[in-house]
């Protein structure tokens, strides 16, 4: 079983902990993200389940194998993973072919059978055509397939993958990202994926770890991290959001300012009249000019905000609004299908469901 | 932040990556090394704190307080610094000129410099003897038939005429090191600059001055290094006019009779303050990543020089001019001439010279095959240590990893000399006595040789991306596979080029083999010497055209293989 076990992991550079007591378990052919700002420890992370780093703290256990900790350390040789780095890192004096080919050199395979099982790998990846070239005649996406390749076909028990797109132009990245998920989905190897980008996390990931300063701050399928924030932090990096500061009454109203009172959901961990915030996704907000309509969503249940138009940008596919509150000195963003449209300076309503205004700490 | 840092548990004093299996292979060659260098430093010291009496300070005392040995000491401070300092900026200059510019001739001017570099400063220095020697000296003679005055243009035999000789021996090595920089500094970078408003100046003093500081501290510090350590030129140029340095104050030492406590005491001090300079110097660069071949290499864009092109090119001449043709063409005139000062003409024409040095003297002929075979022996071993050195400081794959480099950076600062008086008196007695045999010249030239070999392994692996490497050991390949497989092959001209760099060092070496000869174990470098005193100019100069001959043999048919330049050795 290719379950991956962190306990307590700890690492430290000079005297800065870059990871600080992580405990994770990873399931048996589970897509991870380790996803956070740069510097805040995931790389670290991963490089110290491949067995490039040692770790100061805790253990790292396969199954039920502990293969780094304060008395074992098996080196990455054996570890049996496979690798995806940022640089690609693909070797540029071998051809396509002998750099997917050359992880095969450690396992008992015949020459044909290793032939048979590269050729095999990159069709996969859509390279077979191009089996001869030197990397320096491939194109990022392709040096990029080229690695994917030469990590998938030693069949290992862990992938690891590092910012594998990072040095990708956008167009390619998604398409990338889609064909990493349509691979993870046909061989369901147990993959770590370390980003810092959300999207990517969300669209490739079965679960997300939210790590911030060498602490894992959530984890959680990548819809329970978006709707269901835990921290201002996760809310802020994970998608846009409105944040507002405020007072938890303990139930399920917060007290933001002058008189400004919303219904939220969550906030069961909370003490009644601590000091809270209120994450409301832009997208969850509804927008109308019709305020015998918008009472009537609020006797429905819904929060109200009156307020201007302050400012609005269109997009093509969505318009995103700056709302003022000017009873509350408040902005509010709010990102509307572009079917709607309304003025700059148009008095205004914006209704949010309570379970969409979610109850956070700092 | 990557594979830099580790820890681990601690086995004999050093602390492990993880087990591995190749970690005799590491732990060997690290002992190797230290044992090369301690054997003869350690005797250095033990030498220097001791007379008949015993155990004493009385050695540095005297070596503090003679004025004798503080003026050499202040001779030397004020050489080096100089010789750095033009050398950073020749080669610099050319550095930048030959990489990044519309300079003509680049190619040509690279195998000058190449040309430079392998020139043996012993030999560049008696070249010089022959062409601005206040008297004699050829370029005085042309400047008294123009100017029709008895007066000499200049006197090679001062200071500065010691500065400019050295200068121009020594700047090929921080041009290796600025010529490899500028052609990694992928022009992106400084158009990132301009396009934010600076203009050619800013950018080159806020971007690209800045990427080139390490390798121009670098540079300072090696040719600093350098010329602190020679012992052929001052002794050829400075002597004369009763100008001492370090080494030659050492040298003197030596005659009889000897003072072996007191060269000792002398050069303590010196290698306490190069382990500061480099300590210091790699705090300076530690902090900046320098990984710099990666899957993706940056454009470079080439300078257009413009007006300035021929006037740039012209100074550029007259550079090498200094460096290479003249010496060379003095030396082929005396090589072929019965009497050297004279006009060569037919009357004065003459091969007897070469017939003498090659077929009737037998001290030159041993000496020559001595040569050879040192020089190739030497390289090799050299190169696989100095490989697998640079593998372990570089990848930190032992605890202590990084004073290994201060091991191995070490010979810079033992002058050839003072290594060879350590190295005299480990091996003059029991339990191993190698003196009077070809081995202790091959244990002195693998010592020396070895700062070269391993800055140059060093660099080359510090531009090799870990991720490579890595990539190939989380396949299966443990170090020593992966060394074999992946980073051997892509650092396989900057380790031909250490190679060659070695076997060169070796064939012109003079300060430690002139101490450690015996009759039949003499080679090219000392028999030069010992025609010096005799004053066989001819003799000499057909024995350096032989070791330049070699040596550009070498350097050509490696260059053949790999098709390309050596001096800035790079993929």
């Amino acid at each position: 079983m290719a379950t991956v076990s962190l306990v307590g992991l700890t690492k430290k550079f000079a005297t800065l902990p870059a990871v600080d007591n992580l405990h994770l378990e990873i399931g048996d052919g589970e897509f991870v993200s380790l996803l956070g700002p740069s510097g805040c420890g995931k790389t670290t992370t991963l490089r110290l389940i491949a067995g490039f780093l040692e770790p100061d703290g805790g253990e790292i256990k396969v199954g039920n194998e502990v293969i780094s900790s304060s008395t074992v350390m098996v080196p990455p040789e054996r570890r049996a993973m496979s690798m995806i780095f940022q640089s690609y890192a693909v070797w540029p004096h071998m051809t396509v072919f002998q750099n997917v080919a050359y992880g095969l050199k450690f396992q008992k395979l015949s020459t044909r059978e290793a032939d048979q099982r590269v050729s095999q790998f990159l069709s996969l990846v859509r390279l077979d055509a191009l089996k001869d070239r030197y990397p320096a005649e491939l194109s990022g996406g392709q040096q990029q397939r080229v690695a994917l390749a030469r990590a998938l076909v030693v069949a290992p028990r862990i992938l690891l993958m590092d910012e594998p797109l990072s040095n990708l132009d956008a167009h390619l990245r998604e398409e990338m990202r889609s064909e990493i998920r349509r691979l993870h989905e046909e061989i369901r190897i147990t993959t770590i994926y370390v980003t810092h980008d959300q999207a990517e996390a969300m669209a490739t990931s079965d679960r997300i770890a939210v790590l911030n300063s060498g602490r894992m701050v959530q984890v959680g399928r990548p819809g329970e991290i978006f709707d269901h924030p835990k921290t201002r932090f996760v809310a802020e990096f994970v998608g846009k959001t409105n944040i507002l500061s405020g007072r938890f009454d303990g139930g399920n109203q917060m007290f933001v300012r002058d008189g400004l009172q919303i219904r939220v959901a969550g906030g069961a961990e909370f003490n009644a009249r601590s000091d809270a915030f209120v994450c409301l996704r832009p997208h969850n907000i509804v927008l109308m000019a019709d305020e015998s309509r918008a009472r009537e969503m609020e006797r429905q249940g819904y929060n109200l905000f009156a307020g201007l138009v302050r400012r609005q940008i269109y997009f093509g596919d969505a318009v995103d609004y700056t709302v003022e509150l000017p009873a509350h000195s408040l902005n509010l963003r709010i990102i509307t299908p572009p079917s709607q449209r309304y003025e700059q300076g148009q008095k205004i309503y914006a209704l949010a469901h309570p379970d969409h205004c979610v109850v956070i700490k700092e | 932040m990557l594979a830099a840092e580790t820890s681990g548990r601690y086995w004999g004093g050093l602390k492990l990556k993880g087990w591995d299996s190749t970690l005799p292979v590491w732990v060997g060659a690290s002992l190797l090394l230290v044992l090369l260098m301690a054997f003869p430093l350690g005797a250095i010291f033990s030498t220097s704190v001791r007379n008949q009496a015993g155990l004493t300070f009385g050695n540095y005392a005297e070596v503090f307080t003679k004025p004798a040995f503080l003026t050499a000491i202040r001779n030397t401070i004020i050489i080096s610094f100089w010789v750095g300092l033009i050398a950073v900026i020749v080669g610099g200059l050319l550095g930048w000129l030959v990489t990044r510019t519309d300079l003509p001739w680049k190619k040509t001017v690279r195998a000058l410099v190449m040309a430079s570099f392998v020139t043996p400063p012993f030999l560049g220095a008696f070249a010089w003897t022959l062409l601005a020697g206040p008297n004699a000296g050829a370029l005085n003679k042309l400047f008294r038939a123009v100017t029709g005055g008895d007066e000499f243009l200049f006197n090679i035999f001062t200071m500065t005429g010691l500065i400019f000789v050295m200068a121009l021996y020594s700047f090929p090595y921080a041009f290796s090191m600025i010529a490899n920089v500028c052609e990694l500094i992928s022009s992106d970078l400084e158009d990132a600059a301009v396009i934010l408003g600076a203009n050619k100046l800013k950018t080159a003093w806020t971007i690209t001055l800045p990427l080139a500081l390490p390798a121009l501290l670098s540079g300072f510090i090696i040719a600093f290094l350098h010329s602190l350590s020679l012992f052929g030129a001052p002794a050829i140029l400075g002597l004369p006019a009763g100008i001492h340095t370090i080494t030659t104050q050492i040298w003197t030492l030596f005659q009889y009779p000897p003072r072996l406590e007191l060269a000792a005491a002398f050069s303590v001090p010196l290698l306490l303050a190069t382990m500061v300079l480099i300590g210091l110097q790699k705090r300076i660069l530690g902090r900046r990543g320098f990984s710099t071949v990666g899957g993706r290499g940056g454009q470079k864009r080439v300078v257009k020089l413009g007006w300035g092109r021929v006037p740039v090119f012209i100074l550029v001449l007259a550079i090498l001019s200094c460096s290479v043709f003249l010496p060379y063409w003095i030396l082929l005139k005396a090589a072929f001439s019965r009497a050297w000062a004279m006009p060569l003409d037919w009357g004065n024409f003459t091969v007897e010279n070469f017939s003498y040095v090659l077929f009737q003297y037998s001290d030159t002929q041993r000496a020559i095959l001595n040569t050879f075979k040192l020089g190739i022996l030497t390289a090799t071993t050299g190169t696989l240590l100095a490989m697998l050195i640079a593998y372990i400081t570089n990848r930190n794959i032992l605890r202590g990893a990084r004073y290994l480099s201060f091991f191995a950076l070490a010979p810079l600062v033992i002058p050839g000399i003072v290594l060879a008086v350590g190295l005299f008196i480990v091996y003059t007695q029991p339990p191993v006595v190698l003196y009077g045999t070809v081995w202790i010249l091959f244990i002195a030239f693998l010592t020396k040789e070895m700062p070269i070999g391993f800055s140059q392994a060093e660099s080359t692996f510090k531009s090799i991306h870990v991720e490579l490497e890595d990539a190939s050991r989380i396949l299966g390949a443990n170090r020593l596979v992966s060394l074999k497989d992946v980073t051997a092959p892509l650092a396989r001209s900057g380790l031909i080029a250490a190679w060659c760099f070695i076997f060169i060092g070796v064939i012109r070496e003079l300060s430690a083999a002139i101490l450690l000869f015996a009759p039949s174990s003499k080679v090219i470098s000392v028999v030069i010497f010992d025609l010096k005193e005799e004053g066989q100019v001819g003799a000499i100069s057909v024995l350096g055209i032989l070791l330049l001959a070699v040596s550009f043999l070498i350097i050509l048919a490696v260059q053949r293989l790999l098709g390309r330049d050596l001096v800035t050795a790079r993929e």
